[in-house]
């Protein structure tokens, strides 16, 4: 049987009295790539907040592998493997895209344990890889804020990749981009799975249908369904949420 | 008791006059404005220079003076701020420099004195201004009485806060400029003129503090350099009533002016001004949005 | 990749080296002055540091400087001939008579109320250690609790400024205990054994020059580390750092506490040269001073910072010497600031690495294009 990567298990926020997300439970496996779907406030972005410690759950856990990580300190959070995109892209603009590599390759956190010069001949090396698998080798030494859209978040992703995170979420990542960047970025996301697992928000049905396997659909905080986009989209209840646009498509 | 509590009030009003300028500009524009003391001070010598030549006494200061540095202000703002938007620390630096030239240009007598030329009422001097005689003495409110600049000082205050409120609130321009304040992208999409909104809210944040400088001549000396320690009170009423309200700005002056007078009365004023900061200090600590900031920015 | 381009070793080369051979050209009464002006480049330097690098724009910088400053004066105050015959085992500074009740004991223990504080003080290395203690302390506690709530921008600004005000009024209040206004003056010579440091001596210079080529070196390679590199990424985003693991505060607290070290040596150097210690340390002016020094030599840029406040202060001195000019200083240096922050943000520091990298490009040429150089600011998104 696979490992549990990731597991929700009845989580739940209020804001103001709305039940933002409520009694959310998931689990996602090992390697696989889950694909978040819902319409605006149905609560995915919520849900990605209480997994990553942005925002602190009020009921229920959440788990990485045997670890229960619930409202842990978003620095911990992600010390502990998970990794998140934002939907607006986050690198670090001042700094060249070879630069920000390398701040996500520091493997130990603290202070002290980097007050070291220069990186190992392994990190340089991994650091030139990634810089192939994000595209971004000819960019490799402008600085990150010149960077066209598509190819921020691409350097997002990589930073995601090189910190070595067991579980990236994503959040929308190819909202705004044209369709040749969508469609490399399909690809990479395709380079990520195996290594990592991946957890996915997006609304492009076109490019979920590119890259999911299986599928969570979220409505009004809760989840309505779950499987494959095949069972999905022939599910009653998720035909019945978005009735009038004739289902998801 | 109620003696020391309405030297308080007084203190307080005179924090207000001066917060409420640096309240709209930092509120609507992020602007650190370090030369807002300068307008105070400029305001100040506003009066002085009005007694000198014109005989007019502090009343007609009040318009002139607003006159004055709000036409100054607005320059400020043309020139060097507008270029400075979204660098937040850099306008606190610009404005510092702007804070030097002027305190400069009142000691030197804009420039003057170094052709041997010197302007009665400028220089590196003190200067004192008279109260008019309608307003020395006590006034007897009940079976109190009461200093009657302090209660004109205040009265003055509220007058002006009132009208800061209702031109902010009850105006089509007020309209925009607390539009402004939630969100400039917003309302520059929605047709608002943020640049000139901006310039005028300058200009009025300038000018409320040229009046607090006409008052202030009433109590104090006049110098160049008095502007500093004024700005910085005027800040830390602002932090502390938090960023974009003007209800918070009125709280936090009375609250930091009545426990300036308590302290003050019970021990001295460097210990009162100490423990003024020490209230700010933990005031950031514990609430950084301030007391009284309204949620959701 | 230690440096960006191979004319920033050398600028640093070039620098200690002619600090160090100043006294050639130098008479005693430059040389005391110049020692002054190196001690502000240190401060020039711990401002780029927190500034440039960490993205903290301390107004309150005169806290640590005073702190230092404060700190060894105590010793050196003890040490001076004012303090010895009064008739007393221990030496008793001059002003605590004139301000002790009638009939106290003139005893360093119970002179005044807290006098006891100055008795560990009779020991210059004690004076030494808190000159450097009070400031780590202070910046730790100051910077741990300030940047956990995530307080950050014009707010640390704010508290920065009302704290070295606050300390400056409590100083200036426990007169009987540190004198006031006046501050501590008619100081006696640091010594270490034997030898006795003289202000206008050769010795206090070279330890002077000698401590600054170690703080700009070190300075440098610390902002070289992986550390200085999780420091600027933070700088630049806070949250994406965080996602990333860095648990943000500590970079911050850990680099805010080493400027204020930096802070608190040049505070001890200061009075070493200048034989006084006083309130105006902590006034707002000064340490605002500290940063126009910074813009101006360039607030990304260690050396840079350092130049601009050793330059700034020699043009001072220079300008200063016709009595009517001193004034017009002042209001050129407003106009240079405001200058300096609307051309050319990068300061001097900056305009001198665009220079070099032009030259350096077009001699390998033929690298891949780079884009456009960064600014420290963005104009808002």
């Amino acid at each position: 049987m696979a490992v549990t990567a990731l597991l929700i298990d009845g989580i739940g926020v209020d804001f103001a009295g709305l039940k933002a997300v409520d009694n959310v439970s998931i689990a996602i496996n090992e390697g696989e790539l889950r694909v978040l779907l819902g319409a605006n406030g149905a609560g995915k972005t919520t849900l990605m907040d209480l997994i990553s410690g942005k925002t602190r759950s009020m009921r229920g856990r959440v788990f990485l592998y045997d670890t229960e990580i619930t409202n842990w300190p978003e620095h911990a959070i992600a010390r502990a493997g998970i990794g998140r995109k934002f939907q607006i892209p986050s690198v670090f603009r001042d700094l060249t895209v070879r630069r920000n590599l390398q701040v996500a390759s520091c493997r130990n956190p603290s202070v002290f344990a980097n007050l070291r010069l220069g990186f190992s001949a392994e990190a340089r090396q991994r650091i030139d890889q990634m810089l192939a698998v994000i595209g971004l080798e000819d960019a490799a030494e402008t600085t990150a804020a010149y960077l066209s859209h598509g190819q921020t978040q691409w350097l997002e992703m990589g930073l995601l990749m090189i910190q070595n995170a067991k579980l990236i979420l994503l959040d929308e990542p190819t909202a705004g981009m044209t369709v040749a960047e969508t469609r490399k970025t399909a690809e990479l996301i395709r380079k990520m799975r195996g290594q990592h697992t991946i957890l996915v928000v997006e609304h492009d049905m076109a490019f979920v249908r590119e890259i999911a396997e299986k599928i969570t659909v979220m409505h009004l905080g809760q989840v309505l369904a779950e499987g494959s986009i095949a069972a999905i989209e022939a599910n009653p209840k998720v035909r019945a949420a978005y009735l009038g646009s004739k289902g998801i498509a | 008791m109620i003696d020391i509590l309405f030297i308080g009030l007084s203190l307080g009003s005179i924090l207000l006059l001066v917060s409420l300028g640096l309240a709209i500009t930092y509120g609507s524009m992020g602007v650190i404005n370090m030369a807002h003391g300068e307008m105070v001070m400029l305001g100040a010598y506003t009066t002085v220079l009005c007694g000198k030549w014109l005989g007019a006494n502090l009343f007609v200061a009040i318009p002139i003076a607003f006159l004055v540095t709000a036409a100054i202000g607005f320059a400020i703002e043309r020139v060097v701020v507008r270029r400075l938007y979204g660098r937040l620390l850099d306008t606190l630096l610009a404005t510092w420099g702007i804070a030097i030239l002027l305190q400069q240009a009142v000691r030197l007598e804009f420039g003057l004195s170094f052709f041997g030329i010197h302007v009665d009422g400028l220089g590196p001097g003190l200067q004192n201004v008279a109260v008019p005689t309608l307003l020395q003495g006590t006034v007897a409110v009940g079976a109190v009485a009461l200093n009657s600049y302090r209660s004109f000082v205040i009265l003055v205050t509220l007058v002006t806060t009132l009208a800061t409120w209702i031109i902010l609130n009850r105006s089509p321009v007020g309209m925009q400029v607390r539009a402004i304040i939630r969100n400039p992208h917003m309302a520059a999409a929605c047709g608002i003129d943020v640049k000139r909104i901006n310039s005028l809210t300058f200009a009025f944040g300038s000018g409320l503090a040229g009046i607090a400088g006409v008052m202030m001549s009433g109590f104090k000396s006049i110098f160049p350099d008095m502007g500093t320690p004024i700005a910085v009170d005027g800040f830390l009423v602002v932090v502390a009533g938090g960023l974009g309200s003007l209800s918070g700005t009125v709280m936090s002056a009375g609250m930091l002016g009545e426990i300036n007078g308590l302290i003050a009365t019970a021990t001295n004023d460097t210990i009162a001004r100490a423990v003024v900061f020490g209230v700010v200090i933990l005031i950031i600590l514990l609430k950084p949005k301030g007391l009284f900031s309204f949620k959701g920015r | 990749m230690l440096f960006k381009n191979h004319y920033e070793p050398l600028a640093y080369a070039i620098f200690i080296a002619a600090i160090l051979a100043a006294p050639l050209v130098l008479d005693e009464f430059w040389l005391n002055r110049f020692s002054k002006y190196l001690v502000f480049g240190m401060l020039g330097s711990a401002v780029a540091l927190s500034w440039g690098y960490a993205g903290i724009l301390n107004l309150g910088q005169g806290l640590f400087f005073g702190a230092g400053a404060y700190m060894l004066a105590m010793s050196l105050k003890l040490a001076s001939p004012t303090s010895l015959q009064q008739g007393s085992s221990t030496p008793v500074p001059d002003f605590m008579l004139w301000n002790a009740e009638p009939g106290a004991p003139t005893q360093l223990c119970c002179i005044v109320k807290g006098s006891a504080l100055w008795l560990p003080f009779q020991s210059q290395w004690f004076g030494v250690a808190m000159g450097l203690a009070v400031p780590v302390v202070l910046a730790t506690v100051l910077g741990s609790v300030v940047f956990a709530k995530r307080i950050s921008g014009t707010f640390v600004s704010i508290i920065t400024l009302a704290l070295v005000l606050l300390v400056r009024l409590l100083i200036i209040d426990a007169q009987p205990l540190t004198n006031g206004f006046n501050g501590l003056t008619d100081l006696g010579s640091f010594h270490i054994g034997d030898f006795t440091f003289d202000p206008y001596g050769l010795e206090s210079y070279y330890l002077i020059a000698g401590l600054l080529s170690l703080v700009l070196v070190g300075t440098r390679l610390l902002i070289s580390t992986r550390a200085g590199l999780i420091l600027q990424a933070t700088r630049d985003d806070e949250v994406r750092a965080r996602y990333l693991g860095f648990n943000v505060p500590h970079y911050k607290t850990f680099f805010f506490v080493i400027s204020a070290a930096i802070c608190g040596v040049a505070g001890m150097l200061y009075v070493l040269v200048s034989e006084f210690a006083s309130p105006t340390f902590m006034d707002l002016s000064f340490s605002i001073t500290m940063v126009v020094w910074a813009a101006v030599g360039g607030r990304a840029s260690i050396l840079g910072a350092c130049i601009g406040a050793i330059l700034i202060n020699m043009i001072e001195a220079k300008i200063s010497e016709t009595k009517a000019l001193v004034e017009v200083w002042k209001a050129i240096i407003g106009l240079i600031f405001v200058l300096v922050v609307l051309f050319l943000p990068r300061g001097l520091g900056g305009l001198a690495h665009d220079l070099c990298r032009g030259l350096w490009r077009r001699r390998v040429s033929g690298t891949s294009p780079v884009g456009k150089t960064g600014t420290i600011s963005h104009p808002a998104a």
